[in-house]
């Protein structure tokens, strides 16, 4: 006697063709939330770099320009906008440094060179220490105080 | 001795049915010492034997369970319920199509992982005369940390660039690439460099640093994919004095 019972096959999808899936979704704390603020905000700091290097190249053609040129430029960067700019550039700049600075040592192989890695604290302080010797002497001298 | 309750908020979708996915609620009693697995097992065996999730191993080796907890990349056989409040968030892993309620689809990712060519590659098969192939424990150290890798996936669901580049070859990808490329025995870095140069390869990587943050076994793919760009950068520079090795073009 046969039985009229179709076979059935647990390895076949209940309906033919490719699965339908849902599309994927951003991660689910992007952008607003968790560590992707501070990144976002690494990344815009990028602005700082690029304004700041048109002011150079700013000077470097108002020197080129003369001596009334040069004075136009000063009095352009002694503009509240200018020292407003500069404030959040600097503020900017030394978070985006500091942060850089941190995440440096994961990037580093086991070895440098012949030598092994130092530990993480150590490349982090020395570079901390560094910016921060760097970032006086750099404002003593743009002080006046060590001409 | 009163038992906790927490209640789990499991994403849920059924392609036959569903439109979008949803959520559903469900409120189980958890033991102290249960994973956010345990709590899904729970609700599968005991609640509602429709929910779909993937595991196996239960101890972190296998890389099945990777899942989104309260929005955050886990492994759920790792990641302890008593972590979290009265109210745990259980969602399939963000950047991948879902399959099923926590279920996603890999197929894309396994496009991903064999581009890099994550095996060893030389030009000629090493004869049994000569002998094992010998490797110092520095050689071996240079490249470990980047084989622990379990394929769980968790960091291309952090990935920012995953999301917003499809062609990005990804973290764990890229990471095994730069494993073998860090390989003594290896010959294939100028085949791989090839890839790691091109479209989606290393440069797309904005160093969100997310992957490393997510990793239940300290891969730091962040890290290698970093030290492939310089590596990168050097061989480009190096091709202007010397002849790239490689595939002949």
């Amino acid at each position: 006697m046969s039985t009229s019972t179709p076979r059935v096959d647990s390895m076949k999808p209940a309906t033919p063709g490719p699965t339908r899936t849902a599309p994927p979704r951003p991660p689910d704390k992007f952008p607003s939330a968790g560590r992707y603020p501070a990144y976002l905000a690494f990344g815009a700091c990028g602005a700082f770099l690029m304004i700041s290097a048109l002011v150079l190249i700013g000077a470097v053609w108002a020197v080129g320009n003369g001596e009334a040129a040069w004075n136009d430029y000063r009095e352009l960067l002694s503009h509240p906008v200018f020292l407003v700019y500069h404030v959040a550039a600097f503020i900017g700049l030394t978070w985006f440094t500091l942060r850089l600075f941190r995440l440096f040592p994961a990037t580093q192989p086991y070895r440098i060179g012949p030598l092994k890695r130092p530990a993480d604290a150590v490349m982090v302080a020395g570079l901390y220490g560094l910016f921060f010797t760097v970032l006086a002497v750099g404002t003593l001298f743009l002080g006046g105080a060590l001409l | 001795m009163s038992q906790e309750t927490k209640t789990f908020v499991v994403t849920r979708f059924d392609p036959d049915k569903d439109e979008v996915p949803k959520t559903q609620s469900y409120e189980i009693p958890v033991e102290g010492d249960w994973k956010i697995l345990d709590a899904l097992n729970y609700i599968k065996d005991e609640v509602d034997p429709t929910l779909s999730h993937r595991w196996s191993c239960r101890m972190a080796v296998c890389g099945s369970c990777g899942m989104n907890v309260n929005g955050e990349p886990k492994l759920t056989c790792k990641d302890p319920v008593s972590n979290y409040g009265d109210t745990v968030e259980v969602a399939p892993l963000s950047n991948f199509p879902v399959v099923r309620d926590l279920v996603v689809e890999l197929e894309g990712f396994m496009e991903k992982f064999k581009a890099v060519k994550p095996w060893i590659v030389v030009a000629k098969e090493r004869a049994v005369e000569e002998g094992t192939t010998r490797q110092s424990p520095d050689e071996l150290a240079d490249f470990k940390q980047f084989s622990m890798c379990i394929n769980c996936m968790l960091c291309y669901a952090a990935c920012p660039v995953v999301s917003n580049e499809p062609d990005f070859i990804g973290p764990a990808a890229l990471a095994l690439g730069h494993r073998y490329n860090q390989d003594t025995r290896d010959e294939g870095a100028p085949e791989r460099n090839e890839i790691f140069r091109d479209e989606g390869g290393v440069f797309s990587c904005s160093f969100a640093n997310e992957c490393s943050e997510v990793c239940p076994k300290k891969v730091n793919p962040a890290g290698a994919i970093q030290q492939a760009k310089l590596r990168n950068v050097l061989d480009w520079a190096a091709s202007f004095v010397v002849k790239r090795g490689g595939k002949e073009s």
